[in-house]
């Protein structure tokens, strides 16, 4: 153990976390152990090669990765820390492949059997290459039973029926990469817990019912290496840092606001005086909002501003952009084939005619999801994805699909999941960008066709891991919303004036309202967000969790939106204690 | 790496029986060093301060609160483990968090009360909510108003359900009330914060971790120190206020091994101490290591058992276990009266269960055995409830149940045995089950009482149970009455004096009231099984304590096994692959 985890320890007990602690503690970085790592991943790496059962393939792949960081997080309600907690930590995933390219074990659910060719373990901290050794001896053995139950099943699944036309894991396109070890960024421990505690203190006036703050921030580094030669060092690090507060209505309607900081690095965090100014504001627009008028039910133009063009974006475009085939399934008792949807498809109109997507991880190194090299070791690359409008070329990562056979760079997963292709630095241009007045125009013009005295501006829209209806893509007796619900909604009436209002979650959004868009204006400057792979599990990833993926995008008037009233009185019993 | 305990937790907790991680237990100290604590109590000082305004604001409702009851924790915990001769991040946590016990109605019948054939999600809400680290009275308060007044409203709603059912369903068995009155109390013990330091601990594991590098048949393991500190509070609006705070220490040795037949061999033992003076040197340390290593390594070649049936002893740990799963949760004074409980003993006060040798009871005011620190002590319950030695079992004879503030119809009150984990409602529980033989005989005398039976019944062999791993048992009217409890070491005992063989591979099976009849002596040498029980109210530690027991008839059945070939590659050595 590290001295700086034993100080920690005591202080902790001492003195009842970091925050209590009246010197800031100093920083901690990952421990001195890139040598003994790098021995003990590729001396069991080499002895996977020879692992082999009786009657079956050995691998004919196989990969450690290990992440070898700090992590620091800590939680406060109304300027008081509930949790703390600052720790190394080194874990293991090893991935093992049996077959060959052109058919293995992966991306393929096996129901039948319990195991997968991937294995996570916690490995310890201490720079002991045997230790270090053991752990993924017994992993490569568990992944590689898993592979090989997997690889049976699949053959299973696919006997009788023609073999597949696609590959299973793309080979290596060029060279393998090799980039030499990195020193891993310091953390210091303290910064999350002064942080949730300043951010949360605003919201302690007596008139908030919730008031929470939550932070994260983690540093450190990770290693890949593969039995096709890989070897890649590379640094982690980021930041986050959310706030909640609900306050309720004099008739007993609770109203919700959230935000989300996302940062390449605790140091690119946003400085928590910053952060306590944007808290304050979002307090005094929720006080404000409990005497705003509530929204009927509302169908019609909508202004996507801000944020809530962001969340419109890459919650509707995501999945038709990412090429990762879904897994294939096995047959269902009755054999009949199981049907493999894909959800992006090139040739597919996403947006009006003259718009353009492009996703370049490498144009700008300082943008929150930018990198060099993707989790399977592939660089990364460019990808021009939507021109004119229309869905010309998918993300791919080396999970390869029909007419898109290799990688281009954008494999990410988090913890065991497999390395789907996501979004990295994305970039929505317009065929034609006009001005906020314009803009405007555009949407009362469409309101007044529609017979409305006003039309909607949304500018925030809840962050995906921020929502708390979990309906949005899953499911409901009726419609499902397609969107997180809507923070900041102003109508905008024709005389300019704006009025803020309350009470509207979205309903039946698809990817169509791209289609709908009348008007946009300027791309904006880049946001980051956190995101995960396209599917029910995106919309509780949680607060915190995710990879970085930064996007920029325009404001935008789309035709028409349908919005519902919602959330009844549930008044209090007994009114709030007074600070 | 998981404990079998807490590997277990999701089967426990569906099934509502116990787990116990075996123990061993270091001997007894004076406390450990110490820390201040402010006197004035801040947090109890804002819950108090909340829980008197809330029920002021709350008694004006038109369907008041009769009763209102907060229970706060704190509890700062370190975890040191160490694997095959390195660590792990030593984590230390705090945790403060605080929850309701608000009851509508009338103590006749109120929100609590069970809603019959309603089926699972019925139970009563139970809001808990997490508080600051800090002493911050607003925060503290603002977080036990809205746990509070969430409790409230569901508490109203349920009530409404709970007269519907009421009036809907037939007549109770049991008529008695849903809670009890109980004495006011007021004990603000003196507590003070354990000052640890891991660093030397982590290092002595660290160094007793690596020994198992020498053991080949081991393929995983570890060597863990779990330190907790914890302070409990009870404030009612009764009055009462009671402040209880319990250093716990456990150190842990785990070892996993795969036999060649698929079976997965775990074994673990422990050591619990109540100050860091009482956990085992290095050389102990050392000791206990190498014997969970020669453990596994015989246990995976032992010869597996077939099912069985025939005489048997307990030795005093696994006897202990049985105890409780087979008795202990039968006298539980919830399920007396819960219609849905098979009530093996509610109608059995003051008639002979068991052989008229055998006395059991619980008191959780016993701290120690032999000087041997008994983890379920404890002075006051979770409901604030004052802890009563209860005889379950006189000569033979059922004398009564473990109760909370539950009443049944045989017993109206609380003997302070309402416990829960922090979050849970509390139910009657065990604490420390102490099992007494009459005319007890020498061990040795036993094992050949033991043998004198295998002939007498002509059968090949006895079984010896001389350790467990835990066990659990069924309880419910839907489902066969029976337990199970899983041994880690059990000795085949041939009749012949041939050496015991140790064997593998069964579970002990049965029904508890045949059970209780075969029980046919005991010796004079008395040991204690300290552990965790897992039940409807969630973990709590409990302690039993028992001598060694000879059964006519015990049954094995074949162990649940896997099927996993060992792993297929040697063990990296050191120095560089294989």
């Amino acid at each position: 153990m590290s001295r700086a985890a034993a100080l920690f320890g005591l202080l902790a007990l001492l003195g009842g976390g970091a925050a209590a602690a009246a010197e800031p503690a100093a920083p901690v970085a990952a421990a001195a152990g890139e040598a003994e790592i790098a021995a003990a991943a590729q001396a069991e790496l080499e002895r996977a090669r020879a692992l082999q059962l009786p009657g079956q393939p050995p691998p004919y792949f196989a990969a450690v990765r290990v992440s070898d960081l700090w992590s620091s997080t800590a939680a406060a309600s109304f300027g008081a820390l509930s949790f703390s907690a600052t720790s190394p930590m080194r874990q293991a995933r090893v991935d093992v492949r049996v077959g060959d390219y052109s058919l293995d074990n992966s991306n393929f659910a096996a129901t039948s059997v319990d195991r997968e060719g991937v294995a996570i373990v916690q490995m310890p901290t201490d720079a002991d290459a045997l230790a270090l050794r053991r752990e993924l001896w017994l992993s490569f053995d568990r992944a590689y039973k898993g592979a090989v139950e997997e690889f049976s099943a699949r053959k299973s699944a696919l006997e009788g029926r023609p073999p597949p036309t696609v590959g299973s894991f793309a080979p290596l396109a060029g060279p393998p990469v090799v980039r030499g070890a990195v020193p891993g960024r310091a953390l210091r421990p303290d910064a999350a817990a002064a942080r949730v505690t300043a951010m949360s203190a605003p919201l302690r006036g007596g008139e908030f019912e919730e008031g929470k703050a939550l932070s994260r921030d983690y540093a450190g580094r990770r290693l890949l290496l593969t039995t096709e030669g890989t070897s890649t060092w590379e640094e982690v690090h980021g930041s986050v840092a959310v706030i909640e507060a609900t306050v309720r209505t004099a008739d007993g309607v609770r109203l919700r606001d959230a935000r989300a900081w996302v940062a390449r690095s605790q140091e690119e965090q946003l400085p928590t005086a910053a952060l306590v100014a944007e808290v304050e504001e979002m307090a005094a627009g929720l006080l404000a909002l409990r005497s705003a008028p509530v929204e009927p039910d509302y169908l019609g133009p909508v202004i996507f501003e801000d944020e809530a063009a962001v969340e419109l974006f890459r919650q509707l475009l995501q999945p038709e952009l990412g090429g990762t085939p879904p897994e294939e399934r096995e047959p269902d008792p009755y054999g009949s084939p199981p049907e493999v949807t894909l959800s992006a498809r090139v040739g597919r109109r996403l947006l009006p005619s003259g718009w353009s997507v492009v996703d370049d991880p490498l144009a700008d190194p300082s943008a929150g999801g930018a990198y060099a090299v993707d989790h399977e070791g592939v660089p990364a690359q460019r990808v021009e994805l939507v021109e004119d409008g229309v869905l010309k070329d998918v993300l791919m990562s080396r999970i390869p699909r029909k007419g898109a056979p290799a990688s281009n760079g954008h494999a990410r997963a988090l913890g065991n999941d497999r390395m789907e292709a996501l979004p990295s630095v994305v970039t929505v241009k317009p065929g034609r960008a006009r001005s906020e007045r314009a803009l405007r125009r555009v949407a009362l013009r469409l309101g007044r066709e529609a017979g409305l005295p006003y039309v909607l501006i949304i500018r925030r829209v809840e962050p995906l891991g921020l929502t708390e209806d979990f309906e949005v893509a899953l499911s409901g007796d009726g419609p499902l919303s397609g969107l997180t619900r809507p923070l900041e909604v102003h109508r905008l009436y024709p005389d300019g004036r704006e009025e803020r209002v309350r009470g509207l979650s979205f309903t039946g959004v698809d990817r169509r309202v791209l289609r709908d868009i009348a008007a946009a204006g300027p791309t904006g400057p880049a946001r980051t967000v956190l995101d995960g792979p396209s599917g029910p599990a995106r919309y509780s990833m949680g607060a915190i969790d995710g990879l970085r993926v930064s996007w920029a995008v325009p404001a935008v008037v789309v035709t028409e939106v349908e919005l519902r009233a919602g959330g009844g009185p549930e008044p209090r019993s007994a009114p709030p204690p007074r600070p | 790496m998981t404990t079998p305990a807490a590997r277990r937790l999701p089967l426990i907790a569906l099934l509502g029986a116990l787990l116990v991680a075996p123990a061993r237990t270091g001997a007894a100290a004076g406390p450990g060093p110490a820390g201040p604590i402010d006197p004035a109590d801040p947090l109890l000082s804002a819950a108090e301060a909340e829980l008197d305004r809330l029920w002021t604001s709350l008694r004006a409702r038109p369907e008041a609160p009769y009763f209102i009851s907060y229970g706060l924790l704190d509890r700062v915990q370190v975890d040191i483990v160490a694997t095959h001769g390195a660590l792990a991040p030593v984590s230390t946590t705090r945790v403060r968090m605080g929850d309701v016990d608000l009851r509508v109605g009338s103590p006749a019948l109120d929100n609590t009360h069970k809603l019959r054939d309603a089926g699972w999600g019925s139970e009563p809400e139970r809001f808990w909510v997490d508080l600051p680290l800090t002493d911050e009275p607003f925060a503290v308060r603002h977080a036990l108003w809205r746990a509070t007044d969430d409790t409230y409203r569901a508490a109203v709603r349920r009530l409404l359900k709970v007269r519907g059912n009421d009036a809907v369903k037939v007549e109770r068995e049991d008529q008695s009330d849903d809670y009890s009155s109980a004495p006011v109390e007021v004990d603000l013990g003196h507590v003070e914060r354990l000052v640890f330091d891991p660093a030397p601990h982590a290092a002595a594991l660290k160094a007793a971790s690596a020994r198992f590098l020498a053991h080949p048949a081991v393929h995983d393991s570890n060597v863990s120190l779990s330190v907790q500190d914890e302070i409990v509070w009870t404030l009612n609006t009764e009055g009462t206020r009671v402040r209880r705070q319990r250093w716990h220490l456990r150190l842990s040795v785990y070892a996993r091994t795969t036999a060649e037949d698929g079976q997965e061999i775990t074994v673990y033992d422990s050591v619990e101490a109540r100050a860091p003076e009482e956990l085992p040197d290095a050389a102990e340390l050392a000791a206990l290591v190498d014997a969970v290593a020669e453990k596994v390594t015989a246990l995976r070649k032992a010869p597996v058992v077939d099912p069985y049936s025939g005489p048997a002893i307990l030795r005093g740990r696994a006897a202990g276990v049985f105890f409780h799963e087979v008795l202990g949760h039968r006298a539980e004074g919830h399920r007396q009266k819960d219609e849905d409980e098979g009530q093996t003993l509610t109608d059995m006060v003051g008639k002979r269960v068991f052989p008229s040798f055998i006395s059991v009871y619980d008191d959780p005011t016993l701290t120690d055995w032999g000087g041997v620190p008994l983890t379920g002590s404890y002075r006051f319950d979770d409901e604030g409830v004052r802890a009563e030695r209860v005889d379950i079992v006189k000569d033979g004879v059922v004398k009564g149940f473990l109760m909370s503030r539950a009443p049944i119809a045989s017993q109206g009150r609380s003997n302070g045995h309402g416990r829960r984990q922090p979050g849970e409602a509390p139910i009657a529980r065990q604490g420390n089950l102490v099992i007494e033989v009459k005319d007890a005989v020498p061990y040795a005398a036993l094992r050949e009482q033991l043998i004198a039976e295998v002939k007498r019944q002509g059968k090949p062999f006895g079984l010896i149970f001389d350790d467990i791993t835990g066990g659990f048992t069924l309880t419910g009217r839907g489902i066969p009455n029976s337990y199970a409890v899983q041994p880690v070491t059990v000795w085949r005992v041939w009749p012949d004096g041939r050496p015991d063989e140790l064997v593998r591979g069964v579970d002990l099976i049965g029904t508890p009231l045949v059970t209780f009849e075969r029980i046919i002596g005991g010796s004079d040498e008395v040991d204690v099984f300290n552990g965790v029980c897992g039940a409807e109210s969630g973990w709590v530690p409990v302690s039993a304590v028992s001598p060694d027991l000879l059964v006519k008839e015990v049954e094995v059945q074949r162990r649940e096994k896997n099927n996993e070939r060992p792993p297929l590659l040697p063990a990296p050595a050191a120095g560089g692959a294989r």
